[in-house]
C-alpha cells in the first residue's frame, strides 16, 4: 500500500514535468504550426539561469526562480523576433522556421555549455530535502513542490485558454491563421507571445527539474523526447491531452522501471517505443485536436 | 448522346457521393466519346467538383460506376486512375516549384516512362534514350501550348495565364485518353482564355477527349461539343450548347436563377 | 558529346585525385581523409532522402550505425565470412528500413521526423545495453581488419576501397536525380497530390527512397566499423544527426554538389578553427546553419550560382 502511494507520487512527480514539456510544445504549435525543438534547451537554460539566481546571487527562492522564468522568456520572444518572424514575413515555408529553430537547439546547448561550463551544477530546493508526513507515507519535499507547482501552471494555461479573451484569440489563430487576422487579432504579438509563453513553460519544468538532478548543459534533449511523447500520447491540441499524456507516459516509464525485469537503462527506450506506439496506431493521441492545426 | 460520333470512351453510371447527411452526386450517368469536349455546369453545389474528384480518384464514390473503355476505375486512388490515361489539370495551378518548366512536363510523362529503376540508377544507355526523347516530346508540346521560349524557364517566372498553359501541357506530356480540366478559365483574362479555349480545342482533334467542368457560360458554351448539367447533385440535362440553353429545366435551375438575380 | 566527354572527364580527375591521396596520405590526415570520404557519402544519400524526396528522417546515423554493428557482430561473433557477413548486413538493413519506411509513410509531415529521431535513438539505448553481446557502452573494439582477395583492407588499400564506395554513391544518386525516378521524388517532394495525379505512386516513392538511402547508410557503416576497428554507440547519437542534416543544409539541399561541398565545409572547419573555437565548434555550426538559413536558402552552392552568373553576364554568342 505504501508502495503503491509513493510510485504515484512519483508518477504524479515525473508527469507534471513532462506535461509542462508537452504543454511547451503546443504553445507555440497551436498558433504558429512549428514544431519547435527548442522547447528543451529552454528547460536547460531557465536551471542554469535558476543556478545564477539562487545558488551564485542568493536570491531569495520566488524572486530567483521568476527572474529564472523571465530571463528564459525573454530569449523565447527575442529568438521569435529575430529568427522566426522574418522567415514568415518572407513567405517562406514553415520548414524553413522549424529547421532555424533546431539549428537554435544547438546555439542554445553549447551556449549555456560555454557560459555555465558542462559538469553538474546544484540548485537549492526551495523548500529543503525534508519530507512531509501524510499518513502512511512520507513525500520528498521536492516532489510536492514539482507537483504543486506543475499542478498550478497547467490549471493556470487550462484556465487561460478557456476562460480569457487572450486564450481564445491563440484559439482563433489556431484554427483560422487569415480569418483570425481579419478579425482584427494582432498576429504578430500572438507568436511573440506563444514563444515567451512556451519558453517559460519549459523553463518552469527546467527549474523544477534541476534541483532533483542538477543542472547540467545536455539535460535538454531527454526533456524534449519526454515532452513530445507525452504531447502525441494526449493528442496535439488541447492541455488536458497533455496533462493525460504526461500522466501516462511517467506511469509507464515508472511502471516498468520497477516491475519489468529489464535492465534500467533500457527505462530510457520507453518515451520512445510509446511515442512510436502512438504515432503508428492512434496518431490523434488519446484527446483527439479541437479545430485543426 | 454523342457530340461527334467517336467510340465511348468514358461511362458514368449511376454515380453518387454523400458527406454525411448531404448529398453531393446522386445518381448521375453521362458518357465521354473520343476527341468529344464535354462541359459539367450548374450552379454552386451542383456537384460538379464532386463529380470531377470521383473521376479523378480524388473521392471515392459511394455507388456507381466509371468505366474506362471496359475496365472499371471507380474506387482507383488518383495515382492509378493517371496511370490508366486520365490526367487533370488544377483549378488553382500546381506546378513543382521545385522543377523547371521543361522538368515539370516530364513528370507528367510519368506513366509513359518503360525504363525500369535500376536501369534509371545506373544511367544506362537505354533510360537516356527514352529520356531524350521525352525530353524532345516535351519541347514539342510546349511549343503547341504557346509556351515554347519558356523551356528552362523557373515555374515562378510565369504568369498565371502561362501557369495554367504549363497545366495543359503537363497532362498532355501523358498521351492521356482523356484529360479532366478543373475550371480552366477561372482567373484568367478574356485574352488569355480565348488562348486556352483554341489549345483546348486542339487538343480534342488529336483525339483526346476532354472533360471539363467551368463556371465560365461565355467560354463553355462555344467550345463544348455537349453539355452535361447538374443541379442538387442530379442530371438534369444533357445535350448541345444550343438545346441546353433552350431546356426549360436549365433556364429555371441555372441560367434563369441567375438571370433572375441579375434582373 | 562534349558535355559527355567533360562529363566522363570530371569523373576521371576525381578518382584520379582520391586514389593519390589514398596512396599518399599517411597518419592524422588519412584518417581525417577517410572520415571525410565517409561522412561525404552519407551525405550524398541524405541529400537525396532530404533535399530530393523532401524526407525528414533523423535515422540516417542509425543506419550508419546498425551498419556497422551488424557486420562487425556478423563476422566477429558468428565468424561468417566478410562477404557473406556483409550481404547479411545489407539484408538486415533493408528489411529494418522498410519496417520504419512502411508505417512511417502514414504519418504526415514533421510526424515522420519525430517517428524516425524515436527510432534512432532506440537504436543507441539498445546498442548501450546490449551488454557483451554489443559492447554495451564501451561498443565493440579489437577485432581485426578482413581481407579480401589476399589484401587487408587497412592503410591505403582501405581508403581506395572508402574512395570507391563515395564515388559510387555519388554517380548512382547523380543519375537518380537525372532521371525520371528523381523527377518523381521531387515533384513528392513539392506537391505530393500533384504528383499523383501524373501518376507517381507517392507511398512507394518515399518507401523506395527511405529503403535506398537507409541501406546505403548502411553500407557506408561497414566500411565505417573498420576504419578504426572500432564501433561506439555515442558516435551514432542525434548530434552526429544533426551535423549531417546541417552539412546538406548549409552546402543546399537538393543538390549533389551541395552535400559534398557542405560536408566538406562542415569537416573542415574544425580543422582551422580549432584554436579559435576549441570544442564549441558545435556552437559555430549552429550559428552558421541559422544564418546560411535565413540569408542563403540554397546554400553555398546557390551563392556559388549567383557568383557564376554574375561573372558571365552575356550568354556567349
Amino acid at each position: 500500500m505504501t508502495d503503491l502511494l509513493e510510485l504515484a507520487v512519483s508518477i504524479l512527480e515525473a508527469g507534471g514535468i513532462y506535461a509542462l514539456m508537452a504543454l511547451a510544445y503546443l504553445v507555440v504549435l497551436r498558433p504558429t504550426g512549428i514544431i519547435n525543438f527548442a522547447v528543451g534547451e529552454w528547460a536547460t537554460l531557465a536551471s542554469f539561469f535558476s543556478v545564477a539566481t539562487l545558488g551564485w546571487w542568493n536570491l531569495p527562492y520566488i524572486p530567483g526562480a521568476v527572474l529564472a522564468l523571465a530571463g528564459v522568456a525573454a530569449i523565447g520572444a527575442l529568438t521569435e523576433q529575430a529568427t522566426v518572424r522574418p522567415m514568415i514575413e518572407r513567405g517562406a515555408p514553415i520548414l524553413t522556421p522549424i529547421l532555424i529553430l533546431l539549428g537554435m537547439v544547438v546555439v542554445y546547448r553549447e551556449a549555456a555549455a560555454l557560459g555555465f561550463g558542462t559538469q553538474n551544477l546544484r540548485v537549492p530546493p526551495p523548500l529543503g530535502f525534508g519530507r512531509i508526513d501524510l499518513g502512511p507515507i512520507a513525500i520528498p519535499m521536492q516532489s510536492a513542490v514539482v507537483i504543486a507547482v506543475s499542478g498550478i501552471m497547467l490549471a493556470g494555461t487550462w484556465a487561460f485558454f478557456e476562460r480569457t479573451i487572450w486564450g481564445k484569440a491563440f484559439q482563433a489563430v489556431a484554427i483560422d491563421r487569415v480569418a483570425a487576422g481579419l478579425m482584427g487579432i494582432n498576429l504578430r504579438l500572438v507568436a511573440a507571445f506563444s514563444f515567451a509563453g512556451g519558453a517559460a513553460i519549459a523553463g518552469t519544468a527546467g527549474v523544477l527539474q534541476a534541483p532533483l538532478t542538477s543542472a547540467h548543459y545536455l539535460m535538454g534533449l531527454p526533456l524534449a523526447i519526454k515532452g513530445f511523447s507525452a504531447l502525441v500520447i494526449g493528442g496535439v491540441g488541447r492541455v488536458e491531452g497533455c496533462i493525460l499524456g504526461g500522466l501516462v507516459l511517467a506511469a509507464c516509464e515508472r511502471l516498468v522501471m520497477r516491475y519489468a525485469p529489464i535492465p534500467s537503462g533500457f527505462a530510457i527506450g520507453v518515451p520512445l517505443l510509446l511515442m512510436i506506439l502512438f504515432l503508428l496506431v492512434r496518431p490523434t493521441g488519446l484527446i483527439g485536436a479541437r479545430g485543426r492545426t | 448522346m454523342s457530340g461527334t460520333g467517336g467510340r465511348t470512351l468514358l461511362t458514368v453510371r449511376g454515380l453518387a457521393k454523400r458527406f454525411g447527411g448531404l448529398v453531393a452526386v446522386d445518381d448521375v450517368d453521362f458518357d465521354l466519346d473520343d476527341g468529344e469536349i464535354l462541359g459539367i455546369i450548374g450552379p454552386n453545389g451542383a456537384g460538379k467538383t464532386t463529380t470531377f474528384n470521383l473521376i479523378a480518384g480524388a473521392l471515392r464514390a459511394d455507388a456507381g460506376s466509371i468505366r474506362l473503355r471496359d475496365a472499371e476505375i471507380a474506387g482507383l486512388p488518383a495515382h492509378k486512375v493517371a496511370a490508366r490515361g486520365i490526367l487533370r489539370t488544377f483549378q488553382h495551378n500546381r506546378p513543382f516549384k521545385g522543377m523547371n518548366v521543361l522538368e515539370n512536363l516530364l513528370v507528367g510523362a510519368h506513366r509513359r516512362v518503360r525504363a525500369r529503376p535500376w536501369a534509371a540508377a545506373l544511367g544506362l544507355p537505354s533510360a537516356r534514350r527514352e529520356d531524350a526523347a521525352l525530353a524532345a516530346a516535351a519541347r514539342e508540346t510546349l511549343a503547341f501550348v504557346g509556351l515554347g521560349d519558356h523551356a528552362a524557364s523557373d515555374v515562378s517566372k510565369l504568369s498565371f495565364g502561362q501557369g495554367r498553359l504549363l497545366e495543359c501541357a503537363r497532362a498532355l506530356m501523358g498521351e492521356p485518353a482523356i484529360i479532366l480540366f478543373d475550371e480552366p478559365a477561372a482567373g484568367l483574362t478574356s485574352v488569355e482564355a480565348e488562348r486556352l479555349g483554341g489549345v483546348i480545342r486542339g487538343i480534342a482533334a488529336r483525339g483526346i477527349a476532354v472533360l471539363l467542368i467551368e463556371h465560365d457560360m461565355r467560354f463553355l458554351l462555344p467550345l463544348a461539343h455537349r453539355v452535361v448539367v447538374l443541379d442538387r447533385g442530379a442530371k438534369i440535362a444533357d445535350g448541345t450548347p444550343a438545346a441546353i440553353s433552350r431546356e426549360p429545366a436549365v433556364i429555371e435551375a441555372y441560367l434563369g436563377r441567375h438571370a433572375g438575380a441579375a434582373a | 558529346m562534349n558535355a559527355k566527354l567533360a562529363a566522363a572527364i570530371g569523373w576521371l580527375a576525381g578518382a584520379a585525385i582520391l586514389a593519390a591521396l589514398s596512396l599518399t596520405l599517411t597518419g592524422y590526415h588519412a584518417d581525417l581523409f577517410r572520415k571525410l570520404l565517409l561522412t561525404a557519402t552519407l551525405a550524398v544519400g541524405y541529400n537525396f532522402q532530404f533535399g530530393f524526396a523532401g524526407q525528414i528522417a533523423f535515422s540516417h546515423y542509425a543506419f550508419y550505425g546498425i551498419g556497422a554493428y551488424a557486420i562487425t557482430i556478423l563476422s566477429t561473433r558468428f565468424g561468417l565470412a566478410l562477404p557473406v557477413a556483409a550481404l547479411a548486413t545489407i539484408g538486415l538493413s533493408a528489411l529494418l528500413a522498410l519496417m520504419v519506411a512502411i508505417p512511417a509513410n502514414r504519418l504526415e509531415g514533421f510526424y515522420i521526423a519525430l517517428a524516425t529521431l524515436a527510432f534512432a535513438q532506440l537504436f543507441v539505448v539498445v546498442m548501450v545495453q546490449g551488454g557483451d553481446f554489443t559492447g554495451g557502452p564501451d561498443g565493440l573494439f579489437g577485432f581485426d581488419a578482413p581481407t579480401i582477395f589476399g589484401a587487408r583492407l587497412a592503410g591505403a588499400n582501405f581508403m581506395l576501397v572508402v574512395s570507391a564506395l563515395f564515388l559510387a554513391n555519388l554517380a548512382l544518386f547523380a543519375a537518380l536525380g537525372r532521371s525520371w525516378f528523381g523527377r518523381a521524388c521531387r515533384a513528392v517532394r513539392d506537391d505530393p497530390e500533384a504528383a499523383a495525379a501524373m501518376g507517381v505512386d507517392v507511398a512507394r516513392t518515399r518507401i523506395a527512397v527511405f529503403t535506398l538511402t537507409s541501406s546505403l547508410a548502411a553500407v557506408a557503416g561497414m566500411a565505417y566499423a573498420f576504419a578504426d576497428n572500432f564501433v561506439n554507440p555515442f558516435v551514432f547519437g542525434i548530434d552526429a544527426m544533426f551535423v549531417l542534416l546541417f552539412m546538406v543544409l548549409i552546402g543546399g539541399a537538393g543538390r549533389h554538389a551541395g552535400a559534398v561541398v557542405g560536408c566538406v565545409f562542415l569537416f573542415m572547419l574544425p580543422e582551422y578553427l580549432g584554436d579559435l573555437v576549441g570544442r564549441f565548434h558545435l556552437l559555430a555550426y549552429g550559428i552558421l546553419m541559422v544564418v546560411v538559413m535565413m540569408f542563403l536558402p540554397n546554400g553555398i552552392i546557390g551563392l556559388w550560382d549567383r557568383l557564376a552568373k554574375r561573372l558571365r553576364p552575356e550568354p556567349a554568342r
